[in-house]
């Protein structure tokens, strides 16, 4: 685990990442709307299909730039992301070198876990794949199974080898990366939902109607186990609340800063929900699976209000969907692939606005009523916006702009925007293995128990796992259940 | 290394603060208004399907 102080440190830089984020991601959408005119600029990129032979696991993903080869790929992949990465820290001044060599390892090994997730003894689901590799046996995690290769890969090398983790820790930056990918997949929710407009309006109501009601009882419940139950003060209680029952890290942060906490307190609940969230994407996914597998869009909404980070939450999604799809194709039924996904995202982005809502509302309470001191700063609506994260921005834009254009391109042009946008989500799908590989890195059970963390894990796990999953769960059914995604074509 | 020994102290045993009657107000504004919502809208998708 990073120590406190770069955390806290990380916690100031918030802001300039959020913005930073919205550059990154928004430069790739664009760059490959490009070659949805013009000429490929992205097709290098590099793809992985699910593997039996490892010669055949990797390619550029635009048969453009084959002679690059599988490898060849990644290299440039892992050499362009390092300059667009590297330019970011600069301007976050961030020791480049540092960055550049952490990075580099980072990325291989999240990247290597990639791979091995995509072998086809961990991957394959389908009896026609069974029959394609001529296996006998399978873990069926799907080809996402490589986000839990990479987690547990971070996890070890927190819990068994610190020192080579603190070492990583220029490029272990979950938040940014998971920003960036959320940037991204606006452009590939709008043409998910452009071919059933009414479908993905009422998922948006329904997302907005469920997290309503999330916030509200959620944090009620959790600060007042926290102050009642456990006996936290109100300082401590508050993030938690924020960070239990909203969206995590963000939300503990924003809270602290609002009722005017101590950083550490914020800080040291980040790193809970880190921890915490590392456990329900190991878990959650795969009961999801098994029990709503016939309700593929409650399951996608529940994790959007069960798992409290966005990286843990969206790459939870992207598991699931891939897992109930497939259960549902060996049953005969094909569903769309991203509707659940989307529903994922939908919910945690709708949480991630009203954080700033939320937050006011506890500024002004605290400012004025708890904490009222003569003279001093009291809570401003502007705060409302300042709070607000900024790369929800760059979500609605790329989410508008793709759907624009989906609505309005004629049908010879179609295929190659369709292209384009599935270019820009393998950017998306390789931030959302470097943030996976980031939260398993940043999470050092032993140091976390040295920190006295005991009591405040024991807070979050009654809450998490006796009430806000549950709850997440009635809510998710109540709003999402009878309503499917659309059968593919 | 004292800093997170008053650390540890700190979040093994604090001191207990009662409620204040704005967080009982706060508390209770937020569940009531919450499940209000949650009801009176799971009630109306069903029957006149809203969404």
């Amino acid at each position: 685990m990073t120590d406190t102080a770069a955390v806290a440190r990380g916690a100031q830089l918030e802001l300039s990442e959020d913005w930073l984020a919205v550059i990154v991601g928004i430069a790739i959408f664009a760059l490959s709307l490009v070659g949805a005119a013009g000429p490929d600029l992205l097709g290098w990129v590099v793809t992985t299909s699910v593997w039996a032979d490892p010669g055949k696991a990797l390619a550029p993903f635009s048969k453009a730039y084959a002679s690059l080869g599988g490898f060849g790929s990644l290299v440039v992949t892992y050499a362009a992301l390092l300059a667009v990465l590297g330019a970011a820290v600069v301007a976050l001044k961030i020791d480049i070198r540092r960055f550049a060599a952490a990075f580099t390892v980072v990325f291989f090994l999240a990247y290597g876990s990639w791979i091995v997730g995509s072998q086809a003894n961990l991957a394959v689901v389908t009896p026609a794949d069974f029959k394609k590799f001529g296996l006998s046996w399978s873990l069926r995690l799907t080809n996402e199974g490589g986000y839990v290769v990479a987690l547990v890969l971070g996890l070890v090398i927190a819990n068994f080898f610190p020192r080579f983790g603190d070492w990583l820790s220029a490029a272990i930056r979950p938040e940014l990366y998971i920003k960036i990918a959320i940037v991204i997949i606006g452009a590939s929710l709008a043409v998910t939902a452009v071919g059933k407009l009414n479908l993905a309006t009422s998922l948006l109501w329904r997302g907005v109607v469920a997290i309503i009601e999330a916030y509200l009882i959620y944090w009620a419940v959790v600060y007042f186990v926290a102050r009642k139950w456990f006996g936290f003060s109100r300082e401590w209680a508050a993030p938690l609340a924020s960070g239990i029952s909203i969206c995590g890290v963000s939300a503990a942060i924003a809270t602290g800063g609002a009722i005017r906490a101590r950083p550490v307190v914020p800080v040291l609940v980040s790193s809970l929900v880190v921890i915490f969230a590392v456990v329900e994407v190991l878990i959650l996914p795969f009961l999801a699976a098994t029990f709503l597998s016939h309700e593929p869009l409650v399951a996608g909404a529940w994790l959007g209000l069960a798992v409290k980070t966005d990286g843990a939450a969206l790459a939870a999604g992207g598991i699931t969907d891939a897992l109930i799809l497939a259960r549902a194709a060996s049953e005969g039924v094909n569903y769309q692939p991203g509707w659940i996904l989307g529903t994922t995202a939908t919910v945690k982005v709708f949480i991630d606005i009203f954080i700033g809502v939320w937050t006011f509302v506890l500024g002004y309470i605290w400012t004025n009523h708890i904490d009222r001191l003569p003279g001093s700063a009291r809570a401003r609506p502007i705060e409302i916006w300042q709070r607000f994260p900024k790369f929800i921005l760059g979500f609605l834009l790329t989410f508008v702009v793709g759907l624009a254009i989906a609505l309005s391109i004629d049908a010879a042009a179609a295929p190659r925007f369709t292209a384009a946008v599935a270019e820009s989500n393998v950017f998306r799908v390789i931030f959302f293995i470097l943030t996976f590989f980031s939260i398993g890195v940043l999470s050092n059970f032993r140091k976390l128990w040295e920190q006295g963390l005991g009591r405040l894990a024991a807070v979050y796990f009654v809450s998490l796992f006796g009430f806000v999953i549950w709850v997440g769960l009635l809510i998710s059914w109540l709003f999402f259940a009878g309503v499917k995604p659309p059968l593919a074509n | 290394m004292s800093d997170l020994n008053a650390l540890k102290q700190e979040l093994a045993k604090s001191e207990v603060e009662p409620l204040l009657p704005i967080e009982k107000k706060l508390i209770g504004w937020s569940l009531g208004l919450g499940l209000g919502l949650l009801i009176g809208l799971a009630v109306l998708n069903r029957v006149f399907g809203l969404f």
